[in-house]
């Protein structure tokens, strides 16, 4: 199945597009013959506990469940699995909290932790590398990202064939149009957000661009 | 000036390729008459503020944007235009305007086409997003 696992709604201080818009989009995708089946919101620096989008997934046919962007020293870093317990332990609105504690938190509590556009000049995982960082809890990175400029998942790619990471793929939308431009596929049925960390722990999934969805049997 | 009925979601408005040069930018400041020495006009300044260069004024580049909508739907036809601004414009580069009908709705008897809009340098960096409500006459 399709999933795009990176994407911002009005919850993000810097997103105008609504959750409803992006179910309503993803009609527009399906129109086209694109296959979506479901979106990650990872708002920033947050995780919005109270919102329930049930509703307008049953009504749309849209797999939407809730992750997070958090900032870190060291890059943004896409945190999926979320729970009260991580949020106790990790102050989501840390903007200088090491990478590398909010991985080993994270995966305490049954959660992951992903580098964000790891390729992104300035502020991207790569930099920090370059730096003489090391991170050695990273396996996957976001390999697409669909809200770079040029160059940038060129310089994922090559973090992710020097280092042999995985990548996932999200895109990074704040407006309507823009969700599902990248996407990840993974090859297990997913539900909700712990079969999501599941199959990301898997390692059986792959990054891919809207465009190679066409033709594709929904799962 | 196109009609409510004649558009679908996911049509393009642009992309038109606009620069804005170091004159337009000072005609624009001469107008608007913010306070000098700014960011905008003065290379000191800018490099003072952290910017390599001077950047074109964020209500300048809203305009712009406005513009792309004008010129496709009439002057009088913006209900709402709401932007973030994410990254600085620099002078005299290429920058691409471009929106993409989202959303096609009639509201108190105005017949509403949402778009999300954007401008972008040369490299895809996005400058400016952001969403706009247009009004548009109907063929009825």
């Amino acid at each position: 199945m399709f999933l795009d696992l990176h994407c911002h709604s009005v919850s993000s201080d810097d997103s105008r597009a609504t959750v409803e818009q992006y179910v309503k989009w993803v009609q527009v995708l399906r129109k086209r013959g694109y296959v979506v089946d479901g979106i990650v919101l990872t708002e920033h620096r947050k995780f919005d506990f109270d919102k329930d989008y049930s509703a307008l997934a049953d009504q749309y046919g849209v797999l939407i469940l809730k992750g997070s962007e958090l900032d870190t020293r060291y890059g943004h870093f896409l945190v999926y699995g979320v729970s009260e317990g991580l949020t106790r332990d990790i102050d989501f609105s840390d903007v200088r909290m090491d990478a590398r504690e909010l991985m080993r938190a994270a995966r305490q509590h049954d959660a992951v932790a992903i580098p964000a556009h790891p390729g992104r000049f300035g502020i991207g995982l790569t930099e920090y590398i370059q730096q003489g960082e090391s991170f050695p809890g990273v396996d996957v990175v976001e390999l697409l990202n669909g809200g770079g400029r040029a160059g940038e998942n060129e310089r994922a790619d090559e973090l992710c064939q020097q280092f042999g990471y995985l990548g996932i793929g999200g895109s990074d939308a704040h407006l309507t149009s823009h969700i599902a431009t990248c996407m990840t596929e993974f090859r297990a049925a997913i539900a909700n957000e712990s079969q999501l960390v599941d199959a990301l722990l898997s390692k059986q999934f792959q990054p891919v661009r809207l465009e190679a969805t066409a033709g594709v049997p929904s799962a | 000036m196109p009609y409510f009925e004649d558009i679908e979601l996911g049509d393009q408005i642009g992309p038109v390729e606009r620069i804005a040069t170091d004159e337009g930018v000072a005609r624009f400041c001469d107008v608007w008459s913010p306070p000098t020495p700014n960011r905008f006009t003065d290379a000191q300044t800018a490099r003072e503020s952290g910017m390599t260069g001077p950047i074109v004024p964020g209500i300048m580049a809203m305009a712009m944007m406005a513009q792309l909508l004008t010129d496709w739907a009439g002057p009088d036809a913006i209900r709402d235009l709401d932007v973030v601004f994410r990254q600085p414009i620099p002078h005299n580069r290429p920058l691409t305007l471009e929106a993409t009908i989202t959303d096609l709705r009639q509201e108190n008897g105005q017949n509403l086409a949402e778009c999300d809009i954007l401008m972008l340098g040369a490299q895809g960096e996005r400058h400016v997003g952001g969403k706009a409500v247009v009004s548009l006459p109907s063929r009825g």
